[in-house]
């Protein structure tokens, strides 16, 4: 009962802390938006390039956008020794994260559910589609946050290089780049298979992120 | 009882405590001193299992705390350098989390005495981030009195407190001495509490 309490009180802290700090969220769908603008404006007004490579468009943008909210992970926890409160208080640094990347989905992936259709009507993509790229993202986005939470807790100590963290992103998502973006163009038939490589790929970081992630803050602690 | 024998830490190829061995048992309080780098912080850590051990063995109770660490968390304080109030969150909504966090047993009306006690209660809905250094202090050590827990370690407890709050910490820490509490703590401040035993880092300390 005890860790569910425990449990319960920093979820509620992160929705607090989230939900006063939402201006660096709304910079982020700003950056989103803006992003495809620049894409719109730079191409020009030809439809038949955007529904070619408009999912592609999202896609990348989606993946440097998650990149802005990457220092939100354990970062400011870390710098005022809150993680270390948190341990003690009986949650394990595993259980920590986890929460950590349910917040992190819940603010900053689900309101791109809103926002994803924006941008698919600035590109003027197929609206056919839309429920392959909603399934795509739902799968994608969760398997971003576990990149983004990986690669957090791996730059607890770098206070210099700054897009070492974005790399990391960058190099994990390619998997979920490749697969997520050729949904749009595959027969049916390939689809379901396509979906299913990449559950397989959301199921083993969610398997794998908590323990890589907790060894990395015991190494980050160590080493502070 | 804690019982730290022969600890040991090194970190990039630099010997930070060497050797160092203490007890403690109910009613008493332990002043680690030492200079600049001697090691007081990381001995904290140490004891309170958030860094590991490279040699040496930290009991409680007769167990290993490596082996169970959450039973000695159970009993355990912890009060570090830095403040660890949000400074997105008022002073209420901290104290609401530290409260469920630990599943603590105070009420409302217990809280408000303390932070009367404290002179906080005018600021209980001012966000930490407008208050002065001090004052979030004061704010970190309420985290004693919320948690109720046996073992206080205490990084630098006097750091930014006027006279008043010292003598309050002061007594604060003598009451849980009286009540069977035991109590660590690094300061480079002498308080004057009674009975007070200290341990001097030099990388060879034995107590």
């Amino acid at each position: 009962m005890h860790t569910f309490n425990s449990i319960i009180a920093l979820i509620n802290r992160e929705f607090k802390i989230t939900y006063r700090n939402f201006s660096d969220i709304l910079s982020i769908f700003l950056f989103f938006l803006l992003g495809i603008m620049i894409f719109v404006f730079s191409v020009g007004g030809n439809t038949k390039i955007f529904n070619e490579i408009g999912i592609g468009i999202i896609w990348t943008l989606l993946l440097l956008s998650n990149n802005l909210s990457l220092r939100k992970f354990y970062q400011d926890d870390f710098n005022d020794n809150s993680i270390i409160l948190f341990h003690i208080s009986g949650l394990s640094y595993e259980i920590i994260s986890l929460i950590k990347m349910i917040v992190n989905w819940i603010f900053i992936q689900l309101p791109f559910f809103i926002i994803i259709p924006l941008g698919v009507l600035l590109l003027n993509i197929d609206i056919s589609n839309f429920q392959i790229i909603f399934l795509s993202f739902l799968i994608g986005s969760t398997i971003i946050t576990c990149i983004a939470s990986i690669s957090g807790s791996m730059n607890l100590l770098n206070n210099k290089n700054f897009a070492i963290g974005s790399l990391i992103i960058m190099i994990l998502s390619i998997p979920v780049i490749i697969f997520s973006v050729s949904l749009i163009n595959l027969a049916d038939e390939f689809i379901k298979a396509q979906i299913s490589i990449l559950l397989g790929i959301m199921f083993f970081f969610l398997a794998i992120t908590p323990w890589i992630c907790a060894a990395c803050i015991k190494l980050a602690l160590q080493s502070k | 009882m804690l019982l730290a024998n022969n600890i040991y830490f090194k970190r990039n190829n630099r010997k930070i405590i060497n050797n160092v061995s203490l007890s403690l048992s109910d009613h008493k309080i332990i002043h680690l001193t030492g200079n600049n780098g001697a090691g007081k912080t990381t001995l904290l850590k140490i004891i309170t299992n958030v860094l590991e051990l490279q040699k040496g063995e930290i009991y409680w109770n007769g167990k290993n705390i490596k082996k169970n660490p959450f039973d000695f968390y159970k009993n355990v304080t912890f009060i570090m350098d830095h403040n660890t109030s949000n400074k997105s969150l008022t002073i209420n909504e901290n104290i609401f989390f530290w409260r469920k966090l630990f599943s603590s047993k105070r009420n409302n009306k217990e809280i408000d005495s303390i932070l009367e006690l404290l002179s906080l209660n005018h600021l209980q809905n001012t966000l930490i981030s407008y208050l002065s250094y001090g004052e979030k202090r004061k704010l970190e050590l309420s985290r004693l009195i919320i948690e109720q827990k046996k073992l206080w370690v205490l990084d630098e407890p006097y750091n930014g407190l006027d006279q008043s709050s010292i003598n309050l910490v002061n007594h604060t820490l003598l009451n849980h001495m009286k009540l069977g509490g035991m109590i660590i703590f690094t300061s480079h401040f002498s308080p004057e509490i009674p009975n007070i035993e200290n341990l001097y880092l030099d990388n060879h300390a034995h107590l």
